[in-house]
């Protein structure tokens, strides 16, 4: 046993900001959302997104310390919001029913996002890359390139599908026979300003999301002046999830007293038949 | 009649208080003071979209989003990239004019681009429908028929769905392009173009998904922005036909730009 007293989650909680280190300001979007931080902790679960679905399977797993890197409760307020705010209402049926959840589940959920991905190790995309199978071919000393054996933007599409388990939510622009060799990785969202600087020496940028009448309307204008560069959007949180995978091992280094264990959030989307 | 002389018309029978402040709708490109030979209209005048414009003879472009993919066509850090070098020269060189018209489409009664995405998905009765979204009951369907009838529709290949396909589903709240409404209680299905996926103001996705999973019946269509926002810029072309004759006046699609 670890000693007299349980290791509770606020005794993990605080072993990640310390080892994390900055600062955590109680208006940040990093810290507790839900549930009791004085509860024994038996098991830590990492996603990127806390969906009732990766609720239900933390719980059904014994684990209770979800850590998520976005929102559990909807939106940047996490919950409910005074106005003008747009937080969730206080008494709409799925905020009710999910947290209700959570607190007969005796779970706690944490998010962990601007101190996750702050760290110089860049796990969000290097996680992506493992997930790929592209660990091997990054060009360093760049984060976010990856010099792949060359294959067409459709066979390269089907890859990520496969690998990442991916559903309805990716979508391509660009010529689909395209040689693609060098492709860059950038989970979350990307602004159009590091796609005008950076497009040009990749064949292909695999994002989580962008803004279509930005973005994706830039590579639809490449396409058109000719020059073979796709853009492949995932999904934010399937962009996401692979960097949290990385997070579940980093902690189970971390906190040795329990078992800690990545539960995908998964594709969200499916396509119309 | 020149391309300024389109505009003034155009403020002129908008029928909303003209906001100068406005910074979308501007012109983007071109002399304003250029003969009109024909007018376009677009949702969203990509580079494609401006040669078959040209191709035409349609040599004024009226777009609903930007010319220079960001939303203010802020060019500062773009006057050495090659693509908008490239395709300033080609409008610059076949005469070309862009306008855009953004806000004060959205502020018309009635506001196009919802009345023509309401059509498209085949929700009845949005003839006169505004920005501020209202909720359409249709017939009751699944999630999963409706969302294989908007494909029927719309011919889109990318739009992409969340919630179960069995949900029993009847009343719809549509907000186009970047206007996906919040769901509420008052509706079973969201229907939008595109939204931020996390961390906004409210995320329809985990919303929807978190709803599906404990077996409330919501559902949530996100159709692309093109593809949502598009079939209301046909209405515009009819519109300005109302006052301005005597040039061809044109709906030219932009392109769905995905493949999956």
């Amino acid at each position: 046993m670890h000693g007299a007293t349980a290791l509770t989650v606020q005794d993990v909680t605080r072993r990640i900001q310390t080892t994390l280190g900055g600062e955590w300001p109680p208006a940040g979007p990093d810290g507790f959302k839900a549930g009791d931080p004085n509860t024994p902790v038996k098991g830590i679960a990492a996603t990127a997104m806390a969906t009732m679905d990766v609720l239900k399977q933390a719980s059904k797993a014994g684990t209770n310390l979800v850590i998520t890197y976005e929102p559990t409760f909807f939106g940047r307020h996490d919950g409910p919001a005074p106005p003008p705010a747009s937080g969730v209402a206080v008494d709409d049926p799925v905020y009710k029913a999910k947290k209700e959840f959570i607190e007969k589940a005796g779970l706690v959920i944490f998010r962990l996002r601007d101190h996750w991905q702050a760290r110089k190790e860049n796990d969000m995309v290097a996680g992506l890359a493992e997930s790929l199978g592209w660990t091997k071919y990054r060009v360093a000393p760049d984060d976010v390139l990856y010099d792949i054996p060359a294959a067409t933007a459709e066979d390269i599409v089907a890859l990520i599908r496969k690998r990442l388990n991916l559903r309805g939510g990716l979508r391509a622009v660009g010529d689909r026979k395209a040689r693609v060799r060098r492709v860059l990785l950038h989970p979350g969202v990307m602004a159009p300003a590091t796609m005008w600087q950076r497009y040009a020496e990749t064949d292909l940028i695999v994002a989580g999301e962008v803004r279509e009448w930005e973005n994706t309307h830039y590579a639809a204008d490449i396409y058109t002046a000719g020059e073979k560069r796709g853009l492949v959007t995932i999904g934010r949180v399937a962009s996401e999830d692979p960097g949290m995978r990385a997070c579940a091992a980093w902690l189970e280094m971390l906190v040795k007293e329990v078992p800690a264990r990545w539960i995908t959030a998964g594709d969200l989307y499916w396509r119309a038949a | 009649m020149t391309g300024r002389e389109v505009v003034d018309l155009i403020k002129k029978n908008v029928g909303v208080p003209w906001n100068d402040r406005s910074y979308r709708d501007t012109f983007k490109l071109g002399n304003p003071d250029s003969t009109v030979k024909g007018i376009a209209t677009t949702v969203m005048v990509t580079f494609d979209m401006l040669k078959r414009a040209n191709q035409a003879g349609l040599n004024m472009v009226i777009s609903h989003e930007d010319t220079f993919w960001n939303d203010r066509d802020e060019t500062k850090d773009l006057t050495a990239n090659p693509l908008y070098r490239m395709k300033t020269q080609y409008a610059l060189k076949n005469d070309m004019i862009v306008w855009r018209i953004h806000d004060h489409m959205h502020a018309m009664h009635p506001d196009y681009t919802v009345v023509g995405s309401l059509r498209s998905v085949g929700v009845k009765g949005g003839e006169d429908a505004v920005m501020r979204a209202r909720v359409y009951t249709i017939p009751e369907t699944t999630l999963g028929e409706f969302a294989s009838q908007v494909k029927r529709l719309t011919g889109s290949r990318a739009f992409r769905c969340v919630g179960d396909p069995k949900a029993k589903v009847s009343r719809i709240l549509l907000g186009p392009g970047y206007a996906t409404p919040r769901m509420t209680a008052e509706a079973d299905v969201v229907i939008g173009g595109e939204q931020q996926e996390a961390d906004g103001g409210f995320d329809d996705v985990e919303y929807v998904a978190d709803a599906a999973s404990l077996g409330m019946a919501k559902g949530l269509i996100m159709l692309g922005h093109v593809i949502s926002e598009q079939p209301g810029m046909e209405d515009l072309a009819k519109w300005i036909g109302t006052f301005i004759q005597g040039i061809p006046i044109q709906f030219v699609p932009a392109e769905e730009p995905f493949w999956t």
